[in-house]
């Protein structure tokens, strides 16, 4: 029996919150997370000593090499790839677009929704932002729009509440503004912040009332999105005294996040005319945010970006990955943190996937990958695009990285 | 491996060499990657430059190349990217951008002008990894970074609590060490800071509303930390007030602040501005140009602004966020980093038919030929801040042709062209003096011993240009470049890619200080240090960092 090592502040690569405090106990190819973690780290990080499984090529086990050869085939014939999933860290990132410069493609990541909705924001008006450790010692007044976000990011308010912050130390609180704060957000929260949560179904209009009465118009009407115009003066006043207000919202779970992105700009923008205040979107599951600034490097574009001929084209709705997949005839499904299966797809698919994932259609070429955190090292991006992790290994690596597999298929 | 250039007029001015002058040509010969003496040997591959002026590749000691704030730059201004696509020729359609072209376009553009090496002036230590990440993806240059320090809040809260100078010195050499960087900025010295406790503006002696401590004291206490650490490269400094009129006062106290240290003031054109006039904007360039010829202690880069619209990207949210408004187009980001610092991406188009712009441009020119010594004053436009670094022909021509110079004037605005002496100022650069201010004088600031220069043992970094008496002409076609001892350039055109590398700074310091890191990263930043420090394999896709030892007296 292989000896039970314990590894202490594992970093976290999953959920965009980049928590590196975690601890892993290893025994030969098992791997299990102890102490405080989220459930979502718990499962991810959980590895059992079972044999992985094979390549396969039109659903026949296939030696590393053949599947490549069947790739790289695939690839060379296509006419529009696309390129998806994209959950990899960034040698897997920098690997996706060398393969998308190679054979021409589609680069998509498959959570960007929220991304693109806060870039409706973003792009137009620009915005003034913040990033955690900011958050965590200077926040005052935060408001929270939407629905607890804690199912998402188990540690959030853990993280951006700590027993002693630097400077907010003269009272806190955290304003739901949309669902109630479950049970796991009011324990992060006690002791941290007072906790106050307004019910409304449509936050949009009460960031928009919010707006008009921090600015001092009080606008007309009675009752925005459920709340009554007294409670939201005394929200808008709280937020005029805060030294240093923020607003956090997670954008791929509202449908119109966009309008609740540009609306939490435009408010910000408005506190800081005599306070100061940012906003702290939420979001950076699986390095979406990691791939999102190499594209920016690499390539001058953002995701939903298309290389043709030597040169690239963005385009957030055109090469968003469902309207894509109507044009492409060959998917190149990339997942290596999590077994999420590719979309629906009539055309051929190349998965790079984790071992675990589960396939409505056996793809024409699959290529079981390793996990970065888990298998190799790699890197990621945290939710705010500032501050990157160097994931580590866990144990010895049997499958090929992204990077490595794109190598292979690009080398045929 | 040897190589043979043979019959070129070489400009080595870190040598006295002027063949420009003299009219005599020789070869240089390049053995591995390295100039070495000549010999008699047979050459693997010679190359004939027919008299042309070879120099030692071009060095850019200041200029915006990667970080989050040109991410962020590259986002909000897509209409740079979209206006400038992909080159003919180009190696992988990955090239693109002119106020902020992408990793690609930047290390072919530059290698187009007969540059080399190439430093971002303001890494974040949050962002350091990406930012290391985004220079490996530089081809045909290397590399190094500035880390920006000084409004962080355990460096405020040491000096608010009287740490010594040994205490500061270890928390200095401890963050060089763990970013991967080559030298120390201050941005606004501690002004990013306070404006996150809502000050809007910060004065050489104003207190920071938390901590008490003055801008003075954040300049004069790095000053000395970087003297002690024996980092080459002294505080590079983008002072308080940034474009504010009336900052020349400022910048006239800094350099007295420094009381006789070396010290580099960066982008000074931005930081000469009186308010003289109905207008209540002026040029003090000739007072400030005074001061630093007077003072051997101060070095100094320009910051010229070029007409045309780019996009402003600086750590200096403070300044940016006063500057919104003048944002055109009409978008702006800011952002405050991690008890470290912060950023604001403004986009701006400079005209020549705006008195502000036209004086700003006419004020750069007379820093640049009222300086005397053009050992300390380097050529930059503080890229993309007062213009894209491929506008540098321009300017070069612009300081080597008088009568070009004045026809531009002539163009400008009426009311800034009678605000300017520069009609009056008579001084013409020559090759030499910009082959000091372009390669020679930049090398020798930044402590690196075998750039800059053609001596045997320099690196084979070089640059062959045809004279031209157009010297814009002349400097847009570089006939050939050499990196390592490679040709990646000919007649203009990019034809190899090489792989650069990074350049860090690592000074001896007392480790002791690591305990401490730990704590303040556990319990404020929220951060493991041990995530926040940077690996040598972190660096240029596992290659690491050319590292420059400092010769220190803190142990």
């Amino acid at each position: 029996m292989a000896e039970v090592q314990t590894i202490h502040d594992v970093a976290c690569g999953f959920c965009g919150l980049g928590c590196g405090d975690l601890t892993v106990e290893v025994e030969g190819r098992d791997v299990r997370a102890k102490g405080s973690l989220c459930p979502e780290a718990a499962r991810l990080l959980r590895r059992l000593d079972t044999p992985d499984p094979m390549a396969r090529v039109a659903g026949e086990v296939a030696s590393p090499a053949d599947a490549a050869r069947a790739a790289h085939q695939i690839l060379a014939a296509a006419r529009a790839p696309l390129i998806g999933g994209l959950g990899v860290d960034m040698a897997g990132a920098g690997a996706a677009v060398d393969l998308a410069i190679r054979f021409g493609g589609v680069l998509d990541h498959y959570a960007s929704d929220g991304l693109f909705r806060n870039y409706a924001a973003v792009q137009r008006t620009g915005w003034l932002s913040t990033t955690l450790a900011e958050v965590r010692n200077r926040c005052d007044v935060l408001l929270v729009v939407g629905d607890d976000p804690t199912a998402t990011w188990g540690r959030l308010f853990e993280r951006l509440y700590p027993v002693t912050p630097l400077f907010a130390d003269q009272g806190r609180t955290v304003v739901f503004l949309g669902g109630a704060p479950g049970d796991k957000a009011k324990g992060q929260l006690a002791g941290a912040a007072e906790v106050i949560h307004h019910a409304t179904p449509d936050p949009v209009a009460v960031l928009e009332a919010l707006g008009s009465l921090i600015a001092g118009r009080r606008p007309p009407g009675e009752n925005f999105g459920g709340i009554g115009a007294d409670t939201l003066a005394g929200l808008a006043e709280d937020l005029r005294n805060a030294h240093y207000a923020v607003v956090t919202w997670n954008a791929a779970d509202l449908a119109d996040g966009d309008l609740v992105a540009e609306r939490a700009t435009a408010l910000v923008d408005t506190l800081n005319v005599t306070t100061r205040a940012g906003v702290f979107p939420l979001g950076g599951r699986d390095n979406i945010i990691g791939v999102n600034q190499l594209m920016l490097w690499r390539l001058g574009y953002p995701l939903r970006t298309a290389v043709q001929g030597q040169a690239s084209s963005h385009d957030g709705t055109l090469y968003a990955t469902q309207a894509a997949l109507g044009d492409a005839d060959v998917l190149v499904w990339v997942s290596a943190f999590r077994p999420e299966p590719p979309p629906a797809f009539g055309g051929k698919i190349i998965a790079l996937a984790h071992p675990d994932t589960v396939f409505d259609k056996e793809p024409d070429v699959l290529i079981p990958v390793g996990t970065p955190g888990v298998d190799h090292a790699g890197t990621v991006f945290r939710m705010d695009s500032i501050v990157s992790l160097p994931l580590g290994a866990l144990r010895v690596a049997t499958l090929p990285s992204v990077a490595e597999a794109v190598r292979r298929i690009a080398e045929g | 491996m040897r190589l043979r250039l043979k019959g070129g007029r070489v400009l080595d001015p870190a040598h006295g060499e002027n063949g420009v002058a003299s009219g005599t040509v020789r070869d240089i010969e390049i053995e591995d990657g390295r100039v070495v003496a000549t010999t008699d040997l047979t050459a693997d591959a010679e190359y004939d430059l027919g008299g042309a002026v070879v120099m030692a590749g071009g060095i850019d000691l200041h200029s915006h190349i990667a970080g989050g704030k040109m991410n962020l730059a590259r986002l909000l201004m897509q209409e740079d990217r979209r206006a400038f696509p992909e080159m003919p020729g180009n190696f992988c359609g990955c090239g693109g951008g002119r106020a902020v072209p992408t990793a690609h376009a930047t290390g072919c553009r530059y290698a187009e002008l007969g540059y080399t090496t190439v430093f971002e002036p303001a890494m974040v230590g949050a962002n350091a990894r990406g930012a290391h990440l985004e220079m490996a993806d530089i081809p045909n240059l290397d590399t190094g970074a500035y880390l920006v320090l000084g409004n962080d809040d355990y460096f405020q809260r040491l000096l608010a609590a009287g740490a010594g100078q040994e205490q500061v010195n270890a928390y200095v050499g401890w963050m060089i060490e763990a970013t991967q960087a080559f030298a120390i900025k201050i941005v606004n010295p501690g002004g990013i800071n306070a404006f996150k406790f809502n000050a809007r503006k910060m004065d050489l002696d104003e207190a920071n509303p938390h901590y008490g401590v003055t801008p003075r004291k954040v300049l004069t206490t790095l000053i000395r930390a970087v003297t002690e650490l024996g980092i080459p490269h002294p505080i590079h400094l983008h002072g308080c007030n940034l474009g504010v009129p009336g900052n020349d006062d400022t910048t006239l106290a800094t350099i007295l602040a420094a009381e006789g240290r070396r010290l580099h003031l960066t982008h000074l054109q931005f930081h000469s501005y009186g308010t003289e006039g109905d207008k209540r904007f002026s040029s003090s360039a000739a007072r400030i140009a005074e001061m630093v010829n007077a003072n051997p202690n101060i070095s100094v880069d320009v910051g010229q602004v070029m007409f045309g619209q780019t996009v402003t990207a600086s750590a200096d949210y403070m300044s940016q966020y006063r500057n919104r408004g003048l944002a055109s187009p009409k978008k702006s980001i800011g952002m405050d980093i991690e008890l470290d610092a912060a950023c604001g991406v403004v986009p701006f188009e400079y005209t020549d038919k705006s008195f502000v712009n036209a004086l700003q441009w006419a004020i750069g020119l007379e820093l640049f030929l009222l300086v005397e010594d053009p050992w300390r004053i380097f050529l930059t436009t503080d890229h993309p801040n007062g213009g894209p670094f491929t506008t540098y022909p321009h300017l070069i021509r612009l300081l080597m042709d008088r009568d070009f110079r004045n026809a531009q004037l002539a163009t400008l605005n009426k009311a800034a062209q009678a605000h300017t002496l520069l009609a009056q100022i008579t001084r013409e650069y020559s090759l030499e003096e910009v082959a000091i201010l372009t390669r020679a004088a930049p090398a020798r600031i930044l402590g690196l011993t075998d750039k800059g220069h053609l001596g045997p043992g320099a690196v084979a970094d070089i640059a062959v240009h045809v004279e031209d008496a157009d010297r814009e002409a002349m400097f847009s076609t570089t006939h050939m470049v050499f990196k390592n001892g490679r040709l990646i350039v000919k007649d203009g055109v990019v034809v190899e890619l090489a792989q650069g590398t990074t350049h860090v700074a690592r000074p001896e310091f007392d480790r002791a200080v690591d305990k401490d890191m730990q704590l303040w990263f556990d319990e404020s930043v929220g951060l493991k240090s041990k995530h926040f420090r940077i690996a040598d394999g972190e660096l240029r896709g596992g290659a690491g960092p050319t590292i420059l030892k400092c010769e220190g007296v803190a142990s």
